[in-house]
């Protein structure tokens, strides 16, 4: 409560009133015939010390202000700039009008008082004065003459004379009085009066000096009488001197005009003599009534610049949190000027900014919705898709698109394509095909690309379309390898079947037919002819023998047998083989590794094929070139973290001639030899099985010579 | 409570200076109204006061008084009963009877004397002089006491002093000689005799 009265605005309307009233209070003082007279004092005291009060509120209110000016608070320069201006407003009229109304004030009752009228009243004064002196000294001299009369009468005569005496001279009273001021004898004409005045002390005073006394006396009612007192003389020695005072009755009309006269001239005097606390007094009042109304003014001013700039501070503190992304700013609407308009301006501003704002998220959240949605449908596709835009920098990419080319390339956005073939030497192909297309083409492309990886070749078929506005282009790349080379599989394989087919099939009746030109012709043809015939039909038979060789290799290259897989220790399978090679005593085959517990899932059978074609490859390869059999047989165990499965890594390697770069690629396909011998099908075979066996396999040569091919299978670690 | 405290910190200067005003204030005239003597006489069956009260005036009262200005002179007596609850010191006091005679003065300039007016029976006096005025205002003769009030006259007391009815100035001279130690003439409160 006590805080409230502190801090709110009642303290300068109760005082505000309080001045009104004392204001009031003060006019209604400063007549005479309020019966507020006697309050005047506390009226006053209070008006002044609720002045005093109502400063110190506005100082302090002024304080701060300034404070607040000096803290730069928001709308506090405003706030001061108004308040500054109108104060000086206020001071500059208030001042003028003040300083006139006191001149005025001055001017006024000083106008009251003229030298010559004072003159005139003193003269009329004077003039009365010496009117009543004749008067007075004609009555003086009859008073002396009726107390000549009076001397020494005994009291009844005493009292017959003085009655005689008043009839005679119309005095009002006659009385006499000894020097003690005892009555003697009286006489009264009017019959109201019972006792006669008595002359006071001063008269007594006076006639004991022997100085008769004459004065104009006025008596109740207003009305003016003479008085006279005069010693009776005394004709006997020692004998109490007596004093006789005679009242005259003055004229009504002289009475009158006397009493005009006195009046104006006491009245002038008065107010001549009031003149200085007139316009004190004056001057106080205005003074006051003009501090109040500064005061107040200043108050008011301070009030209309808080009420002004309040909701401009609003606005500034509105548009400060909205810039600060508070949408929600509600002002409280003020009034229905300007300022009220700006108010409702600004809301329905920040309404509109929320209204767009919760839009631009909504469509925001559905771009995003979109945007999932299609990165998981890119994320699905099976194909690698990604997006560049005009600078060759890679926008987006989706996780096929990595897994293809076997690198992050999330690492890479933002980044130009450049960078991808800088920093992968397997991938510069790739790179300057896209960049070779993007760069010349305009439209949209498609180009097959073979890829050599560290351990496999890939196979990619490319396309890129533009995006619209020259945006920038999207790739998508497919591996094909599979399918490649599941094409080429089923090629070979109708080859195969049709090979068996056409040519098997005569080959045994070519084979019979020349055993029975043999043995038919033989005993008819002539000892010298015998052995041209026999060398013929053998070399029919030979190269027949030798065709259904190769035929029979066909098939079993375009055989496809269910596996018949089993659990088998590797290393006593590569024994087992190894020990067949070792009866040549040229061939050095070794088995590197010593591991012998672990177990592959695999069809011996057509694996043993695998290990033969491949040893037996090498060391043809060795023989051909003339140099040392000398093969290295190795496996090992390699764990992957990441899987449940191992990989079996089994390398043969050989340290013969190697194998020429255009054949790396294509060692594996059928017929893909550079061999006098053999039918090319062999490598093809063991392709064919490992890729059964979901392995894979590729070649390296070495250095300083000689080639390695290695294969990985997967084992389950269930099966170790 | 702590506003207030908070208040006078602020402004304890100002305080200060109210309380040195206030002092100033309570100085009074070095000379006022005396009441010389003041006797209670029994005559009969009643009593009556006979007091003597000087009235020395002021310069400023004087100048006022020849300007024509009416001084009001306010003679106030009364009876208490005072009775002694602790010896002297402390008295618990009852005024039974009180009466206040108000007098008029003013100068007469066409007479030129000085008329002096009981404002309660409009009696009036002239004199030639302030001086003979003044002192027969001071002569208070023979004022009837009322007998039913006097009936225990130990523990009855009798007090009387004078002062200016400075309410009675005209107002523009009013707030001046309020504040004015020129014009607290007033007498202190005086005991009468018994005799």
């Amino acid at each position: 409560m006590l805080q409230k009265l502190k801090s709110g605005a009642t303290p300068y309307y109760s005082i505000a009133f309080l001045l009104l009233v004392l204001a009031y209070l003060l006019s209604a003082a400063t007549n005479d015939s309020s019966r507020l007279n006697d309050l005047f004092l506390i009226i006053f005291g209070l008006g002044i010390s609720t002045l005093i009060l109502l400063t110190i509120l506005l100082v302090r209110s002024l304080h701060r202000l300034y404070k607040n000016f000096k803290h730069n608070q928001a709308g506090s320069r405003l706030t001061m700039r108004l308040v500054t201006l109108f104060v000086l407003l206020i001071l500059i009229s208030t001042s003028i009008v003040y300083s006139f109304s006191i001149h005025f004030l001055h001017r006024g009752i000083n106008s009251w008082f003229d030298v010559e009228i004072e003159q005139a009243l003193n003269d009329s004064l004077e003039l009365s004065k010496t009117t009543f002196d004749i008067r007075r000294r004609t009555l003086l001299r009859q008073s002396r003459m009726m107390a000549g009369t009076l001397s020494n009468l005994s009291e009844i005569n005493l009292n017959y004379s003085l009655r005689e005496l008043s009839d005679l001279s119309s005095a009002e009273e006659m009385s006499v009085w000894t020097l003690d001021g005892q009555l003697v004898a009286a006489t009264i004409q009017n019959t109201k009066v019972i006792v006669p005045d008595k002359p006071n002390e001063a008269i007594f005073r006076q006639l004991r000096k022997q100085q008769d006394y004459i004065s104009l006396d006025p008596a109740d009612g207003d009305r003016l009488q003479l008085r006279a007192a005069v010693q009776i003389p005394s004709k006997i020695i020692g004998e109490d001197p007596q004093v006789l005072q005679v009242l005259f009755p003055i004229d009504e009309q002289l009475s009158v005009l006397a009493k005009t006269v006195q009046e104006a001239y006491t009245d002038y005097k008065e107010l001549n003599y009031l003149r200085k606390p007139l316009i004190t007094i004056f001057t106080l009042t205005l003074s006051l009534i003009v501090l109040l109304t500064v005061l107040a003014s200043i108050w008011f001013a301070i009030w209309i610049s808080k009420r002004i700039v309040h909701p401009l501070q609003e606005l500034a503190d509105g548009t400060q949190s909205v810039a600060s992304g508070n949408y929600n700013t509600h002002l409280t609407t003020t009034g229905h000027d300007e300022i009220g308009f700006l108010v409702q301006s600004f809301n329905k501003m920040t309404q509109r900014l929320t209204k767009a704002r919760d839009a631009t998220q909504q469509s925001h959240q559905l771009l995003e919705q979109q945007t999932n949605y299609l990165s998981t449908v890119l994320s699905s596709l099976s194909s690698g898709v990604i997006t560049l835009n005009d600078q060759h920098q890679l926008k987006t990419s989706n996780e096929t698109s990595g897994r293809i080319l076997g690198i992050n390339l999330q690492s890479y956005i933002e980044k130009p394509l450049v960078e991808l073939g800088k920093d992968h030497h397997h991938l510069i192909e790739f790179e300057q095909l896209i960049s070779h297309e993007i760069t010349n083409k305009q439209s949209g492309w498609q180009q097959q690309i073979e890829l050599l990886l560290e351990k496999r070749s890939l196979t990619l078929i490319c396309r890129g379309t533009p995006l619209p506005d020259n945006a920038g282009w999207v790739i998508v790349f497919d591996d094909i390898t599979a399918l490649m080379r599941a094409q080429r599989d089923a090629a070979w394989a109708e080859v195969a079947r049709r090979l068996a087919h056409e040519i098997k099939n005569p080959l045994t009746p070519i084979q019979l037919s020349a055993e029975r030109l043999q043995v038919k012709y033989h005993p008819l043809l002539p000892e010298d002819q015998t052995g041209l015939l026999n060398k013929l039909t053998n070399t029919i038979i030979q190269q027949v023998e030798a065709m259904k060789d190769m035929v029979n290799d066909f098939s079993d290259y375009a055989k496809n047998s269910e596996l018949q897989v089993r659990p088998y220790p590797i290393g006593t399978l590569i024994n087992e083989i190894i020990t067949l090679y070792r009866s040549n005593r040229e061939h050095k085959i070794r088995l590197l590794s010593t591991l012998d517990n672990i177990k592959v899932e695999l069809d011996v059978t057509r694996f043993r094929q695998v290990l033969h074609n491949l040893i037996k490859n090498a060391i043809e390869a060795c023989e051909d070139a003339n140099m040392p059999v000398k093969i290295d047989v190795d496996y090992q165990l390699i764990q992957q973290k990441d899987s449940a499965e191992d990989m079996l890594e089994l390398t043969v390697r050989d340290y013969g001639p190697g194998i020429p770069d255009e054949m790396v690629n294509i060692l594996f396909e059928p017929y893909a030899t550079n061999k006098v011998r053999g039918t090319g099908l062999g490598l093809a075979i063991v392709k064919k099985i490992i890729d059964e066996h979901q392995g894979t396999i590729w070649v390296e040569n070495k250095q300083p010579g000689g080639a390695s091919i290695q294969i990985s299978l997967p084992i389950t670690r269930a099966s170790l | 409570m702590a506003f207030t405290m908070s208040v006078y910190e602020k402004f304890r200067p100002f305080f200060i200076f109210l309380l040195l005003l206030s002092l100033s204030f309570a100085s009074q005239a070095s000379e006022s109204f005396k009441v010389e003597s003041a006797t209670v006489k029994k005559i009969g069956n009643g009593y009556v006061l006979n007091a003597k009260i000087a009235y020395p005036l002021t310069p400023r009262v004087k100048e006022a008084l020849s300007n024509g200005v009416p001084i009001t002179f306010l003679q106030e007596i009364r009876l208490i009963r005072s009775i002694p609850l602790l010896g002297q010191y402390w008295q618990w006091q009852k005024t039974r009877w009180e009466t206040t005679l108000s007098y008029q003065l003013r100068y007469h300039a066409l007479s030129e004397q000085y008329i002096l007016k009981a404002l309660d029976t409009s009696y009036q006096r002239s004199f030639p002089t302030l001086t003979a005025a003044l002192d027969a205002l001071g002569h208070i003769e023979s004022l009837n006491l009322p007998p039913e009030r006097l009936s225990d006259t130990i523990v009855t007391r009798l007090q009387i002093r004078s002062r200016l009815d400075l309410h009675a100035l005209p107002t523009p001279m009013r707030p001046g000689a309020l504040i004015s130690s020129k014009w607290q003439l007033s007498s202190p409160w005086s005991m009468a005799e018994w005799q």
